[in-house]
């Protein structure tokens, strides 16, 4: 009887954290959602009045300019997530698996770096792009774009290569495989959640980057956070075209999550 | 190493074609346009649309964000590049400080039909203007007119007060006053009443050349009488009088002017733009029943001050000279242009640049006729200083005001006094 | 010439190393050391954005900021206080979650997807949605919680109660990235020591504290330091929520570098003032990761 009531009990606990988390993590996206549909008179009493409308929608998808971004911001998050994994996959591994002084001054340098505020590092950024000619290009906002996650992204791929056992690599290494061969062929594939996992936050962090792309995207590069910024003017927030652009800019940010998940769980059965 | 010789060449390839685009780009005769998404740049730049098209000149739009428009143009500007844009909006809060790095326009046609010293601003240090105007930009008192009869209006700051409460217990609104108060929306509360009790930051009050404010010795007013007993008027709005949102000293023109156009405040005070938006029906739910007046007045006041400053275009000095001509020529098109300027009034309220098409509406439109009355005809004041560090003083103001608000109310005159150092430090640190 | 008698100076193992090494090392010298070596540069000089001369004035900006008193009593408080709520709460959820979404439950991959949500919209969107939600006359959250019943709190205008809604606008926008790392992490666990502590009836509680947790030990410690790291410079949602009001009273450290950069075009102090932060940041990082290291230690 009493592990029956136990069991119920424990059962309406995890009903009761479900809805709960539910509400948490929901409620601010359906407010977004509701505001977007909510005509300018109405859009921050959303709660008051009962009109609705997709003209926000229809209005922001009329600036070309919101569409052009969107495909920017696209192409912009999927070359930096393969490219940034690309380079900080060997870059963690050899934090984890060797040492010395290469390795030493190698995390030295990620850790300094990292520790360095943004806002000390965008203007002369400016500078740089400027004087490499290459200000207000997609490789200008690229390569910052993969700058800003080296340090973290080699440092938690070390996390990642640091909980897989390296005896099926040396294993690999006395079986005649080069060193290349046994990152390659077995550490790589073990890591592979792992890097799933960061290949979708590295996505999003891209998707919705704000700082950099206000300063470094300029007339031919628009990405949708900083178009999403016009909306904000020197006499108040167009907030109902910029919470119908948020919205917008969510469904493929949505896609990419869902997609990844299933890559996430996928990896893990490789 | 594959993988690493792949990565390098696709690297070349797009720095190549980057590169490629930008020359391409640069190869046509064109002018490119950076402003905000302002309503009022957005129709400006319309009426220079329509003639570039005249004109046989393309014309570029760069809309940049305003969160990062001024680092944006002023790092543009200090170093020299050429190739972003032809022409910038400016505006007299940074004219000063660009001045330097922008190509004098006294030769612009109708580059000097303004209000007097209106200019004055975006001089360079021979005094030669560096903008034309685009519009004029100013604050005023909104008001419910299914509420307050033209004859009701409130004159002094007390009237205000008694209006507002009336209304409240009446339960015809819910707020009497709602205005922006938060950093950079200091004009539409704390700076309307300062100014309009003979009060301003530096003494003397009004005074904006900085040889006089120097000579005097730039003394902050900040707890001088008139100053405090503006203070006194907003905590008691807040806090005792309650005619005012408690959380009103977060709000910027969003929140007040949300409040307001759902109904809830009987008055506002806001940028004149906001006529159109406040009487548009799809934009607020007051529509049709919004007027416009002059200010209240406070005890020490000697009559009604308003504020006024021109929006401008200006044109890098930097610009090889068929474009800086070709820029000036659609500049001069657009101030000569009496029927885009009067379009560009009726769309958003935004005053037409050059003043004799003032006269023009003068004659013919009545709401024009009222806004002049209330706006031009007093006093007017501008609304910023004009040295280097004047946003930093902006910011200690507002910082100490909203302190005074939080604190008690006996508490204010010392509040106040403890911002004075550093108000006064801002402007002469860099003698 | 002579002392290099091998390729390069480098043997077969550090050639190796280097290769592993060599784009990320390219990419962050030429987009985050060269800007940064050029911002420290900014902080030994007089240098405003409208007026770029340039005088070499020494360490005067560092003293300048190390003798601010709202820097040293208001700004590091408030930056510490951010940085030590919002990661240890958003740490110990993302655990909690990251448990309950590693077992098998009916629409479960619903919910992986829902905790993900925060993640998809940009920062910025979130914050300026909260600010309107919690507005005290039309915030929809406020009403909701005044309908329930609750006391009105005046969420954006007085100190503690905004600094408490920035902490929870950043513990929610950061919940979703430490759920997703650490339920990458614990796929990625061998099953051994599980099925053995099932053999021995170990209680899920004792699993997780004995099993999961040490094994999880080098993600967690990463995780901690990046995130520790990044809550130090948090911006955006402290600057759209509070702006670092009311009057200062819950300004970080990135709000007061912006303020100098953004608003003062003071790039010489402002970059001082960062430079004092990553140093500040350089230290507590080294500390922190002796705490967690300890910390996890003794939890094993």
């Amino acid at each position: 009887m009493i592990a029956l009531a136990l069991h119920t009990l424990r059962h309406a606990i995890f009903a009761i954290s479900i809805a709960a988390i539910f509400v948490v993590f929901v409620g601010p996206i359906a407010i977004l959602g509701l505001t977007s549909i909510r005509p300018a008179s109405g859009v921050f009493y959303i709660w008051r009045g009962t009109n609705f409308t997709f003209n926000n929608f229809v209005e922001v998808l009329h600036q070309s300019q919101v569409v052009e971004a969107m495909w920017n911001s696209f192409v912009l998050s999927t070359l930096a997530t393969i490219l940034s994994l690309g380079i900080t996959v060997g870059s963690g591994y050899m934090l984890s698996r060797f040492g010395g002084w290469i390795q030493r001054s190698w995390f030295t340098t990620i850790y300094i770096f990292r520790t360095v505020p943004y806002i000390s590092w965008v203007l002369p950024l400016y500078l740089v792009n400027t004087r490499l000619g290459i200000y207000d290009t997609y490789i200008g906002l690229l390569l910052p774009h993969i700058a800003v996650h080296v340090c973290f992204f080699s440092w938690l791929m070390k996390g990642f290569f640091d909980g897989i056992n390296p005896s099926m690599e040396y294993a690999a290494l006395i079986d005649g495989c080069t060193r290349w061969g046994a990152f390659y062929r077995v550490a790589l594939p073990a890591a592979m959640p792992g890097i799933a996992a960061l290949a979708i936050l590295c996505w999003l962090s891209t998707w919705n980057e704000f700082l950099f792309a206000l300063i470094l995207s300029g007339k031919r590069t628009p990405l949708i956070t900083s178009t999403m910024a016009q909306f904000v003017t020197e006499t108040g927030t167009e907030w109902n075209l910029m919470s119908a652009t948020a919205v917008l800019a969510m469904m493929p940010a949505l896609l990419v999550t869902i997609f990844g998940q299933k890559y996430v769980i996928r990896g893990l059965r490789m | 190493m594959r993988m690493e010789n792949k990565l390098a060449r696709a690297l070349l390839v797009g720095a190549f074609s980057a590169f490629c685009a930008s020359t391409a780009a640069q190869a046509e005769t064109a002018l490119s346009i950076c402003y905000i998404n302002h309503p009022v740049q957005v129709a400006n730049v319309a009426i220079l649309e329509k003639w570039a098209v005249k004109q046989g000149v393309k014309l570029n739009k760069t809309v940049t964000s305003y969160a990062v428009y001024l680092p944006k143009i002023t790092q543009m500007l200090t170093s020299g590049a050429n190739d972003q844009c032809d022409i910038i909006w400016n505006n007299d809060d940074w004219g000063q400080d660009l001045a330097q790095y922008l190509e004098p326009l006294e030769d612009v046609p109708n580059a000097r039909k303004v209000e007097v010293g209106q200019l004055e601003p975006f001089h360079t240090a021979d005094g030669k203007t560096t903008a034309v105007s685009m519009t004029t930009t100013a604050g005023i008192l909104f008001y419910r007119t299914d509420l307050i009869s033209e004859a009701e209006l409130p004159k002094t700051w007390d009237d205000l007060v008694k209006i507002s409460q009336t209304l409240q217990s009446e339960k015809k609104v819910k707020w009497g006053y709602v205005g922006g108060m938060s950093y950079t929306n200091t004009f539409f509360s704390f700076w309307w009443t300062l100014w309009n009790n003979s009060c301003d930051i530096y003494a003397p009050a009004y005074e904006r050349d900085n040889k006089k404010l120097a000579a005097n010795g730039w003394k902050p007013m900040i707890y001088s009488p008139c100053q405090v007993q503006t203070a006194e008027f907003w905590w008691d709005a807040l806090n005792s009088k309650k005619i005012s949102p408690p959380g009103m000293t977060t709000y910027s023109r969003d929140e007040a002017n949300a409040i307001f156009q759902a109904g809830d405040a009987a008055f506002t005070v806001a940028d004149t733009t906001f006529l159109g938006s406040f009487n548009n029906s799809e934009r607020s739910s007051v529509a049709g029943k919004v007027g416009i007046a002059p200010f209240p007045v406070g005890p020490m006041s000697n009559g009604v001050h308003t504020w006024i400053d021109v929006w401008g275009w200006s044109i890098p000095k930097t610009l090889p000279n068929d474009r800086k001509t070709a820029a000036k020529k659609l500049l001069g098109a657009m101030l000569g242009d009496p029927d885009g300027q009067i379009e560009q009034w009726n769309q958003t309220g935004g005053p037409p640049p050059n003043t004799d098409v003032w006269r023009t509406l003068e004659k013919k439109d009545a709401t024009w006729r009222r806004l002049h009355t209330i706006l031009f005809k007093p006093d007017h004041v501008h609304a910023a200083y004009y040295f280097r560090n004047w946003a930093t003083v902006h910011k200690v103001y507002s910082d100490t005001l909203i302190r005074a608000m939080k604190g008690k109310r006996e508490d204010i005159a010392a509040t106040l006094k403890a911002g004075s150092d550093a108000i006064h430090a801002g402007a002469t640190v860099n003698d | 010439m002579t002392a290099r008698s091998t390729k390069f100076g480098f043997d077969e193992r550090e050639r190796f190393m280097l290769f592993l090494i060599a784009p990320a090392g390219i990419v962050l010298v030429c987009f985050e050391i060269i800007p940064i070596m050029i911002g420290m540069n900014a902080s030994f000089r007089e240098w405003s954005l409208v007026n770029p001369q340039r005088t070499w004035v020494g360490p005067k900006q560092y003293i300048a900021v190390f003798t601010d008193p709202v820097f040293l009593k208001m700004v590091l408080p408030n930056t510490f206080v951010l940085m030590i709520l919002s990661v240890g709460v958003s740490l110990a959820l993302g655990l909690a979650l990251a448990s309950l979404l590693n077992r098998p439950f009916f629409g479960r991959a619903i919910m992986r997807t829902i905790i993900l949500l925060p993640l998809t919209i940009a920062p910025v969107i979130t914050a300026t949605m909260m600010r309107w939600s919690f507005n005290d006359q039309f915030g929809v959250i406020t009403i909701f919680l005044s309908y329930l019943g609750l006391p009105d709190v005046a969420w954006l205008s007085d100190r503690w109660p905004s600094f408490a809604l920035v902490i929870m606008t950043d513990i929610w926008i950061w919940t979703p990235w430490f759920t997703i790392i650490m339920l990458a992490a614990m796929q990625g666990l061998p099953p051994e020591p599980f099925e053995a502590a099932r053999i021995d009836a170990a209680t899920p509680w004792c699993i997780f504290r004995r099993v999961t947790l040490p094994m999880l030990r080098p993600v967690i410690i990463v995780c901690v330091l990046i995130r520790a790291i990044d809550a130090f410079r948090t911006f955006d949602q402290v600057w759209i929520l509070t702006g670092g009001g009311p009057a200062r009273s819950t300004e970080v450290f990135s709000v007061y570098a912006y303020v100098l950069a953004f608003v003062d075009l003071d790039i010489g102090r402002a970059a001082a003032a960062a430079g004092i932060g990553a140093l500040i940041m350089l230290f507590v990082g080294v500390g922190l990761y002796r705490l967690v290291n300890r910390s996890m230690e003794v939890s094993r």
